[in-house]
């Protein structure tokens, strides 16, 4: 670096030696030569005159000795850049301005683009990540996609297949870690031996998985994540050998995995991996052919296409159709990338933000070419003298667009300030399931991204003024010192499109911010189907070794309810797996008994809800037919569901559903029929912007889940009914954590905290839009009145009435804004279309939201044109006829 | 103004590398040499001059020094290197070379001339 500058200065100092010998050595030739035509006989003054003529231009000849050193670019690139920054000091406010403009549009690109950097666009941290891909079950004709596998296909798939050259499954759930302090949760990622190794990742200590740890009556072993070492064991270093207690099951701890090897939730810090024939749950189902729960992710062998791989599965999945067609038939196997899978659906929203803050930019760049040019046309003599004195058109273009690549640089540093401190703000709003938000920063890649953008919105504003400047009439401007009359109209022209772009691209922002505010307003008013006030969930997770039996895990919750329910302040308490939006939904395929069955590959599906009898009353889901549940429905007694309105609509239309029967494929069911006996109102299960499907409710004591997923409606606050429900739960075993308490209306507030991110964002970017357009008008109009001050007053000494002169200014305002809105409105049309996919109940050409924003437009146009409009008003015509 | 023949492009480089292999020259002593050995052949202006010894100082074609005129006033005396010369030898030859080609397809028309 100081070598460098050294060098530098080196350069620029010998230069004016270099400069100051040729100056000598040139008038040592003109001299000399006026000499001997003196001598020749003609007069002094003809001699000396003669001699010049002679020569040429010193000026351009000395500049083309300049061009023949080679470094003559840079050297003038460092002149006009300390040129630049001597012209920005003499006027600050401008400088400031434009400084300031440009750092916001390049701090808030730069902020934005590091997230969906680090987001979407980094790959994934795993060795040779892009041959890494999710390989997945679905059914095409009833759009079922991203299912899981069964073992018995995936082990079949992983041995046969010559493609992937490993394969590896996984499913998650929590387990209890018990033994050491409090008993707590932990996430547990229940896999293949394979899948460690997989990603090609090495432990920190210890080993990973071997293929022997998988088979059924191998020892039970689990890997750590390092966090979770870290946190739950205080880093102790002789962990590996050692065992801890999942699920009051002993695991023996073999290796720990270091905290940046994340999967398969990139989000997760804190985790164990086990084996899945060691998992109380997942491990009972390993050889049912049935199913699809577990999750495959395959690493494609080199050279081998996705195509090539497509069609082997293809081939797989229609010899298992033909040879278990009562499991496979009318089943596809797909794959995709494991990037794209993990990060696909963020695209599109971060795309969207990253396409609203380059509009910001773009405006930003359209405002500083404004000032510019206003600058250029006040400049046109200094531009003049410069180009008599023998600068090339190319060399004053190269000279101005230094200089606003002083400005770029200036607010580009700026903005990258800016992005620093923002980034760490952003990514702490973003929402708290984004994966991969701990790669956010401002690194080299996000670094070079803002320099481009720097250069590139310098050459973008600075492009246009220059042409202007350089193609200037000479001889006018040095005539008329080039301030009045040098004003051509394009200029003016040029400036007047600049400032109508800006309310275009404005009105695209604000349509776009508004339609997205509209549809997250729609999707936090749509009422779910039940009511979430004063509800507080927990969940209690039961060890499975230790709770195995289906009667134990009703037992638990009936009991857990009554003693909840027995405290103070507890109005009404009931279990649910799941409970709607907060936990998912469980989707089984269902048979009508008496109707024909349906055919495998068109099976009905329903949304399946185990509940207790209270469930109902605390949610506040209104009866519409029939009975509800009660303490009665029992494992011995009939078996009874409640099927939703939707449901009854869709499978029983025109008939009563009272006393059908259903089956279902759930495991407890075994084929045994249900009987409807009642109907209940929809309710939104799965998120709040989609609509109510066929659900149907059980009894929890039919079926009932290894844990309790509580619902608490109670008057007092979240803590005290959190202490009750851990109070007695402790009260009926010490051992089991009671989990993820929290507030519904809260939980269900961060299913769209995403939608609310983007909306808020784009809200920004578009009041900044508004702001900086708002100034282009201001300025234009506002230089349009100093340029006309004489004329203004020439009129008004005529007797032109003020509010006619009001009237004319505002006018040129009025179809500036006219101009931009058409614009603007075209370009929205264009670009909401793009936008449909994200939102809620509101039309992409939505009439309300187009029409408020052209009329916000309107009126911040005419208030920035009201004020120069006021000064022109106030033109005195005695000063105005003096004026220059 | 003038009738004399203006100086072929290209071969500026050419004559003052021949000018200064005589003798230490200033920038205008090479511009008189010139005009001397090309029997009055001109520059469109002298300034020109001056890039190209610039250009041929830079290739290392030229060194320079200061010192002092015959009348006694202070120039910078430009002198041929030893790459100039071999430059000189070499130029001189592919000029040769070319004036021959040239004239030799000249000559095979005569039914043109």
């Amino acid at each position: 670096m100081f070598a460098q500058l050294r060098s530098l200065w080196k350069a620029l100092w010998n230069r004016t030696q270099m400069e100051s010998e040729l100056g000598d050595e040139m008038s040592f030739h003109l001299e000399s030569r006026a000499q001997d035509l003196l001598r020749s006989g003609l007069s002094r003054e003809d001699a000396y005159r003669r001699a010049r003529i002679e020569f040429g231009s010193t000026v351009s000849y000395r500049e083309k000795v300049r061009e023949t050193h080679g470094v003559t670019w840079l050297e003038d690139f460092a002149q006009d850049l300390r040129y630049g920054w001597r012209v920005l000091r003499k006027n600050p406010g401008f400088g400031a301005v434009a400084v300031l403009t440009m750092a916001l549009g390049i701090g808030a690109n730069t902020a934005i683009f590091s997230v969906v950097y680090a987001v979407v666009l980094k790959p994934l941290p795993y060795a040779d990540s892009e041959q890494l891909f999710n390989v997945f079950e679905a059914r095409p004709q009833e759009g079922v996609t991203g299912a899981g596998w069964s073992y018995v296909n995936f082990a079949e798939l992983r041995q046969k297949n010559h493609v992937f050259s490993e394969m590896a499954g996984n499913q998650s759930h929590q387990l209890t870690l018990t033994g050491r302090g409090a008993p707590s949760v932990v996430n547990a990622s229940v896999v293949t031996p394979e899948l460690l190794s997989l990603f090609g990742e090495k432990p920190l200590v210890g080993r990973v998985f071997f293929s022997e740890d998988g088979k059924p009556g191998a020892a039970p072993v689990a890997v750590l994540s390092e966090n979770l070492w870290r946190s739950s064991f205080g880093a102790d270093p002789n962990i590996i050998g050692s065992s801890i207690n999942l699920d009051k099951r002993s695991f023996t701890v073999i290796g720990i995995m270091p905290a940046a090897f994340r999967f398969p939730q990139l989000t997760e810090s804190e985790q164990v991996w086990i084996p899945l024939v060691q998992d109380p749950l997942f491990g009972g189902w390993m050889d049912r052919r049935a199913g699809h729960w577990l999750r495959v992710t395959g690493r494609l062998k080199a050279g081998v296409s996705m195509a090539q791989a497509q069609a082997e599965l293809d081939a797989v999945s229609v010899r298992l159709a033909k040879e278990f067609p009562a499991e496979n038939d009318g089943w596809a196997i797909r794959m995709v990338p494991l990037q794209q899978m993990i990060v696909g659906k963020l695209k599109s929203p971060l795309l969207v933000l990253l396409g609203a803050v380059g509009l910001v930019l773009l405006i930003a760049c359209a405002n500083i070419a404004n000032l510019l040019l206003t600058r250029a046309t006040s400049r046109a003599r200094e531009i003049a003298v410069r180009t008599a004195l023998g600068a090339g058109r190319t060399r004053i273009v190269r000279q101005l667009l230094s200089e606003a690549t002083v400005l770029g640089l200036f607010g580009g540093v700026t903005g990258i300030v800016l992005a620093y401190w923002s980034v760490h703000g952003l990514s702490s709003l973003l929402p708290s399931n984004f994966p991969r938000t701990n790669a956010i920063r401002v690194d080299n890649v996000v670094l070079g991204f803002a320099l481009l953008l720097s250069v590139g919105a310098s050459v973008a504003f600075g492009l246009a003024p220059a042409l202007f400047a350089a193609k200037a009439n000479l001889q006018t401007n040095l005539r008329e010192g080039g301030v009045r009359s040098g004003e051509s109209g394009g200029y003016r022209r040029a400036r007047s499109f600049l400032a109508a772009g800006e309310i275009a691209l404005a009105m695209v922002l604000l349509v776009a911010a508004g339609l997205l505010l509209r549809s997250f307003a729609n999707l936090v008013s749509v009422s779910p189907g039940f009511n979430a006030q004063h509800i507080v969930k927990a969940d209690i997770s039961l060890p499975q070794f230790q709770y195995s039996k289906a009667q134990q895990w009703s037992a638990f919750s009936d009991e857990l309810l009554a003693r909840i329910q027995a405290q103070p302040g507890m109005q009404d308490s009931a279990v649910a797996v799941p409970r709607p939006i907060v936990d998912g939904f469980i989707n089984l395929a269902f048979d009508i008994v008496g109707s024909p069955a349906a055919s495998s590959s068109a099976s009905r599906t329903v949304n399946y809800v185990s509940v207790s009898p209270e469930y109902f009353h605390v949610m506040g889901i209104p009866q519409l037919s029939g009975r509800s549940f009660d303490r009665r429905d029992v494992m011995s007694s009939p078996h009874v569901t409640l099927v939703s309105k939707t449901m009854a609509r869709l499978y029983f239309p025109n008939q009563d559903p009272l006393g059908k029967q259903l089956t279902v494929a759930f495991p407890f069911d075994n084929g045994a029929p249900r009987e409807i006996v009642g109907v209940v109102d929809d309710v939104r299960d799965v998120a709040l912007g989609q609509a109510p499907g066929p659900m149907m409710y059980v009894p929890y004591d039919q079926a009932p889940f290894w844990g309790a997923n509580l619902v608490v409606k109670s008057g007092l606050s979240p803590s005290s009914v959190a202490i009750t429900i851990r109070q007695e739960v402790r009260k009926m075993d010490k051992d089991l954590p009671v989990t993820d308490v929290a507030m519904m209306p809260e939980v269900i507030e961060t299913t769209v905290a995403q939608p609310r991110f983007g909306a808020s964002l784009l809200g920004l970017f578009a009041g900044l839009a508004l702001v900086l357009a708002g100034t282009g008008i201001f300025g234009v109009i506002s230089y349009s009145v100093s340029q006309r001050t004489r004329e203004i007053g020439i009129r008004m000494a005529l007797g032109a009435q003020r509010e006619n002169v009001l009237k004319q200014v505002l006018q040129e305002g009025a179809q500036l804004a006219a101009v931009g809105l058409a614009l603007g409105l075209a370009g929205s049309l264009g670009v909401t279309r793009l936008l449909a996919s994200l939102l809620f109940g509101v039309n992409p050409a939505d009439p309300l939201t187009f029409g408020v924003v052209a009329v916000i437009l309107a009126m911040v146009a005419l208030a920035a044109s009201y004020i120069p409009a006021r000064r022109a008003t106030r033109v005195d015509p005695i000063v105005a006829l003096r004026y220059e | 103004m003038t009738e004399q023949a203006q100086l072929l492009p290209g071969t500026l480089d050419l004559l003052i590398l021949k000018a200064a292999s005589l003798g230490p020259l200033h920038g205008y002593g090479i511009l008189l040499r010139i005009e001397q050995i090309t029997h009055g052949a001109l520059l469109a202006e002298q300034g020109a001059l001056y890039p190209a010894l610039s250009r041929l100082e830079h290739q290392g074609l030229l060194n320079s020094e200061w010192g002092t005129s015959d009348n006694n006033r202070r120039a910078k005396f430009y002198r041929l290197t030893t790459s100039g010369r071999r430059r000189l030898r070499e130029e001189t030859q592919s000029w040769n070379r070319l004036v021959m080609a040239i004239g030799a397809a000249l000559g095979a028309k005569p039914q043109e001339g």
